[in-house]
């Protein structure tokens, strides 16, 4: 089929309504959503996990699976209505006219077909060209999108390829037919902060490259504002604000919207003096929505009788231009006052030195292949000469990406692993070489852990209760059952969840209560040091705020030290007091918050807050993109482990940035530095995020 | 007295039956005709928020199909209830067998009403209840299981009482002394071939649930620390299950009933070996959740090593064989040497496969969170894997067990076929299966009936493991 022109929007959504059906009822996923692609734009579509943002996007390639129904509305492709179309013509859509990336690349590529013939299919399917014409083709698209080596990597297998590469062949295969328009479904959040902003970057360009419309879905209000031209914010199954991104980011007219900005840690939110405003309450499960608003039941405004009497159409706003919202009050409302709650919270004292690592090095021993042992053994160093203090009460962010050593590190702390060599103090004692099974149990339930995954945290086939009391029974709490039933019940209250859930099964509870239970069973013990590894980066935003809350009240509370890794420096500066970032193995720089995320910086650093999105059109940042992908810790660079994608390489004479590590430098005030750049090279760095006056 | 005809006074229902048969297949094929120009109907909405399919030629060759098959059950119930209520011997040989299995009906009828009723508070097999495939399966499964514990209610004859004239009659032949039939005929000894099926589901249900649950305790008890500790442990488990499994099994049933192998006592050897598993699997399982309260723990395991280590020795040791240490007085129960022999080989051949399932699951459930929380807790290992592992692993292992007791049946078939550990006078299926073979182009009734019975129970248990599986991955 051919494609045909059309002059108006690409894409046309109007009143669309979305139902699944399962067993027990109807679910409405998506209820009235209109929204309208023009050409060339790019649309973003934003929302929590669960607010039908997806629905959207599969509706769009008539892909719902069995359950799923178009129960009303319409979405015109190019002027023809996509729900009325058959198969046949929905084969010739999908893939020319309409491409789509989903988040895991790994799971869109065959695993057992070659990269080039992957790509050639999309021609040779769709138009019919030879395969000559198709390996041109592919070879073009390939350039495009930025990889080394083309003829290589068409004529290599999916796996033989890094997660950031893999994404750019996914973009390249759905750029392969020039399609009119191109969803976007989260395509980086499996992606390390550094590879994301190079993919994002990709995008954009290549966005406006073909002139291709973009429906780009991510729950990351930062990315949508580098990469989109307008937005929409969904809740719970309906859009509740539309508008240019400068519209929406700067003079909101939904509460929903607005509530979202306020629990995500921009520039200037700080713990103590601004911290941020967590939105109340749960997201309403799509069977159990109140009547008239949705977020109702959640929002400051809330006015009964009004705003829960009716279903509340979108209202256009006056004065700007296609800028429509859900509320009925917004003309009331005064958008630009000061948030009410803005409580402050007393700076928590740090005291003595808690722990202490000197010089940590832990070494894997790796065989290669072979089945009964033999082949080579190879070295992986996974933590190297690590160095550094924690106090009492004192938060320490960990910062890095993945195969930076952030997990290593935490086992040896942990004891699920020793040390190669170097110490870990605890108090006075040397921990370094004690595995978990031999420390006692006051060492044991001094150092505690929260995980990343809350659908993973907690065991699936046991009661909430049951698994805070068996943490209470190992630590030797509590003489008898009836003691630690109480301790259980007090421990739930402090992590603010109702009693009632001790005797829940955790598939009962949201990502955000589980993870408050696997907190609950981190201080079971009175852990004086709690290791947090990424505890919010799965979680909702506006849970996420919630959650971060908890745990520096309970830090306050308890005066326990924080080791909080992350990769999301937004957070990091908003909690942490002080920042350690990690670079294969290596901690390349050590310092307060303020002087981690002002100049001078360590290159990686600085690469890293420049990667990171940040949701403020007022934050103007240095355009840093790093090449490449992260070295494997198998086979690390020789010299200094960043030499390969540093920008800074260049002004440091001689080349020794690839023959020796360089030392640790102190730059006054315990900030430390690994970097072999002179002083007076550091004194020009400028600053990575300016905020604009107001 | 008149031999039996096949339905006697209920073959006015014969006809029903064949014509709606006639008309399902009907159906069907018309539905598969159909089914390549039909277009998928499409579904429109209500304003009530329902949907209904507009009616096509597709849609109503579907419809037409569902309701012939569920009147044919329905006439099918005719029979049984007919059987049931009319005289012993004027429903003919179906209306007999209805009647005499009376007992089993009851009990299916009750079982399918309690859980039908309350299926939305019984977990997993609550939901079993959604599934037509598991539905059957299921009343299969338990059929025979009713079968099993009436067994004594149900027989009509002693199945080893011989009658010389009955020898090879057909089914439905009456006694020559005018007290009743031999409603499935006799067989070459004289015997009735109906009690000899309903006493040898006994020997099935005995053995093969009680065979795969050893089996499992085996599998579970090495597959766990192969799978979580990995290195050496692992290679040197799995190598021993390849082993095992490498080996012809049939062979190696045949050796282990060779006279001179059962004389040196190495079956009983393996059964010492293999019987003691539960028992450690037992006190583990109880030692790493209570060893925190060492009061109770002691009491759990006392009971279970107290109890469990009686059980264990009076069933190892056997007077007159190899293994014959425990005092007569104390000794609670003999297991006939014979039928030691099947268990152990069964449990053998069954726990390699069983061992690998488990090992499988443990190295993909180790990697969780919550395995890594308990270890960063202090948590010992077997705590990890009994109570965080194990459990998780619940559903694969479910699935499986159903399965497995299927091919557990099967081999016990086999092992009767070939004479192979059961006495020949046993009524197992196997045995008689291969009893009635010989004579097979002039009876073929002796071991069709038996054969019959076989599938049905194995068809029964595949369909259940079917629906457990699909029922667990829905929502």
């Amino acid at each position: 089929m051919t494609k045909w022109d059309y002059d108006g929007p690409i894409l046309e959504i109007e009143n669309l309504s979305i139902s699944f059906f399962t067993r027990l009822r109807e679910i409405p996923a998506v209820m009235d959503f209109s929204c309208t692609v023009q050409p060339g734009e790019a649309m973003g579509l934003v929302g929590e996990s669960g607010c039908g943002k997806s629905t959207v996007a599969l509706a769009v390639m008539r892909d719902l699976g069995k359950n799923g129904r178009i129960v009303g509305g319409s979405i015109k492709f190019k002027g023809r209505d996509i729900t009325r179309m058959s198969d046949e013509e929905l084969r010739d859509i999908r893939g020319s006219e309409i491409a789509m990336i989903y988040q895991e690349p790994m799971a869109s590529l065959n695993p057992a077909m070659k990269i080039g013939q992957q790509l050639m299919e999309v021609p040779m399917i769709h138009e019919g060209v030879s395969k000559e014409e198709a390996w041109k083709r592919a070879l073009e698209v390939v350039r495009d999108v930025r990889l080394p080596d083309p003829e290589r990597m068409l004529r290599s297998y999916p796996h033989q390829l890094s997660g950031g590469q893999q994404q750019r062949i996914v973009i390249a295969m759905a750029l392969m037919s020039k399609p009119a328009l191109l969803i976007l479904d989260e395509p980086t959040t499996a992606l390390d902060v550094t590879v994301e902003a190079a993919v994002v970057d990709l995008v954009k360009d290549l966005g406006h490259k073909y002139g291709t419309s973009m429906l780009f879905i991510s729950h990351n209000l930062g990315l949508v504002l580098e990469t989109c031209d307008r937005l929409c914010v969904m809740y719970s199954g309906e859009a509740v604000e539309t508008g240019s991104i400068k519209d929406v980011f700067d003079k909101m007219q939904h509460p929903y919207t607005q509530a979202l900005f306020r629990s995500i840690p921009l520039p200037g939110a700080d713990k103590t003096t601004r911290p941020l405003i967590a939105i109340p309450g749960n997201f309403p499960l799509p069977h159990e929505r109140p009547p008239g608003c949705n977020f109702g039941p959640r929002c400051t405004y809330f006015e009964a009788g009004r705003c829960d009497a009716a279903d509340i159409p979108m209202f256009p706003v006056t004065g700007q231009e296609r800028h429509e919202t859900r509320c009925l009050r917004f003309k009331e409302i005064d958008w630009a006052a000061p948030p009410k709650a803005a409580r402050q919270n007393e700076k928590g004292e740090v005291g003595r030195v808690v722990l202490k690592m000197e010089d940590l090095r832990k070494y894997y021993e790796v065989r290669g292949g072979a089945l009964f042992g033999g082949g080579d053994t190879k070295v992986v160093k996974a933590n190297e000469t690590l160095s550094f203090e924690a106090r009492e009460g004192e938060t320490l962010a960990i910062v890095g990406e993945s195969g930076c050593g952030k997990s290593t590190f935490a086992k040896v702390l942990m004891g699920l692993e020793t040390a190669t060599s170097g110490q870990i103090f605890l108090y006075d004692n040397e921990i370094q070489s004690t595995p978990i099974q031999s420390r006692n149990t006051e060492t044991v339930s001094g150092v505690q852990m929260v995980f990343q995954n809350p659908f993973d945290t907690l065991n699936p086939s046991m009661t909430v209760g049951r698994q805070i009391i068996r943490a209470l029974e190992i630590f030797g709490e509590g003489k008898n059952d009836a003691e630690r039933q109480a301790r259980m019940l007090e421990l739930l209250d402090l992590v603010k969840l109702p009693r009632a859930f001790a005797e829940r099964m955790p598939r009962q509870l949201s990502g955000g209560q589980k993870q408050r239970v696997g907190i609950a069973r981190a201080f079971a013990g009175g852990a004086k040091i709690v290791v947090a590894d990424e505890p919010v980066s799965a979680l909702d935003v506006s849970v996420q705020a919630a959650v971060t809350d908890l745990l520096m009240e309970i830090q306050r509370k308890n005066k326990t030290t924080l080791l909080f890794i992350s990769h999301d420096l937004s957070i990091v500066r908003y909690l942490s007091d002080r920042v350690m970032v990690m670079y294969l193995g290596h901690v390349v720089e050590l310092g307060s918050t303020d002087q981690v995320f002002s100049p001078p910086y360590h290159p990686y650093t600085e690469a890293l807050l420049s990667a990171v999105p940040i949701a403020d059109t007022k934050v103007k940042k240095k355009h840093i993109v790093l090449e490449g992908d992260i070295p494997s810790a198998m086979n690390p660079p020789p010299g200094c482990p960043f030499q390969t994608r540093c920008r800074w390489k260049s002004r440091v004479p001689g080349g020794l940035c690839e023959k020796e590590v360089p030392p640790v430098r102190d730059l006054g005030n315990g900030h430390q530095v690994k970097c072999h750049l002179s002083d007076a090279e550091f004194a020009t760095m400028e600053p990575v995020i300016t905020i604009a006056a107001e | 007295m008149e031999p039996l005809t096949w339905t006697g006074s209920l073959s006015l229902l014969n006809p029903v039956l064949a014509a709606l048969a006639a008309l399902l297949v009907l159906a069907i094929l018309a539905r598969i005709a159909l089914s390549f120009f039909a277009t998928e109907p499409a579904v429109v909405v209500n304003p009530d928020g329902t949907a209904t399919a507009p009616n096509g030629l597709w849609s109503l060759s579907v419809t037409a199909g569902k309701w012939l098959f569920l009147s044919l059950v329905g006439v099918l119930v005719l029979y049984i209830v007919g059987g049931v209520v009319t005289p012993l011997g004027s429903g003919g040989i179906f209306g007999a067998a209805a009647k005499k299995f009376l007992p089993v009906w009851i009990a299916l009828v009750v079982l399918f009403a309690v859980s039908l009723r309350f299926k939305r508070r019984l977990g997993l097999y609550g939901k079993l209840f959604d599934s037509t495939i598991g539905m059957i399966g299921f009343g299969l499964v338990m059929f025979w299981v009713f079968t099993a514990i009436f067994a004594d209610m149900i027989v009509m004859h002693d199945p080893l009482g011989q009658i010389s004239q009955l020898k090879n009659k057909a089914p439905g032949v009456a006694l020559p002394d005018g007290s009743g039939w031999y409603i499935f005929g006799g067989d070459h000894l004289g015997r009735d071939v109906f009690s000899r099926m309903i006493k040898g589901s006994q020997v099935v249900i005995q053995i093969a649930p009680l065979a795969t649950l050893f089996a499992f305790m085996v599998g579970i008890t090495l597959g766990l620390p192969a799978g979580y500790y990995g290195g050496k442990l692992d290679s040197g488990l799995s190598f021993l299950a390849n082993l095992i499994l490498a080996f012809p099994v049939i062979l190696l049933f045949y050796l282990l009933v060779t006279p001179e192998i059962v004389t040196t006592g190495l079956p009983q050897f393996m059964a010492v070996a293999l019987f003691i598993f539960p028992l450690v699997f037992l006190t583990i399982l109880l030692n790493s959740r209570y060893y925190v309260q060492p009061q109770r723990r002691n009491l759990m395991v006392a009971a279970v090593l107290g109890i469990g280590g009686w059980l264990y020795l009076s069933l190892i040791s056997t007077p007159g064989t190899a293994v014959s240490f425990f005092p007569a007085a104390i000794d609670l129960f003999d297991v006939p040497p014979n039928i030691l022999i099947v268990f152990v080989s069964v449990v053998f051949v069954n726990s390699p496969t069983v061992f690998r399932i488990v090992r499988g699951l443990t190295l993909d459930i180790k990697t969780r969170d919550y395995v890594s929380a308990a270890q960063t807790r202090g948590e010992r290992p077997w705590y990890i894997m009994l109570w965080e592992i194990l459990p998780n692993a619940r559903g694969p292992l479910i699935v499986d067990f159903c399965l497995r007791i299927g091919y557990t049946t099967i081999l016990l078939g086999t092992l009767g076929f070939f004479g192979l550990g059961l006495s020949p006078e046993s009524p197992d299926w196997g045995t008689t299966i291969n009893a009635g073979r010989r004579l097979l182009t002039i009876a073929p009734h002796p071991a069709i009936v038996p054969a019959v019975a076989l599938m049905s129970l194995v068809l029964g248990l595949n369909l259940l493991a079917d629906g457990l599986r699909e029922e667990s991955l829905r929502d």
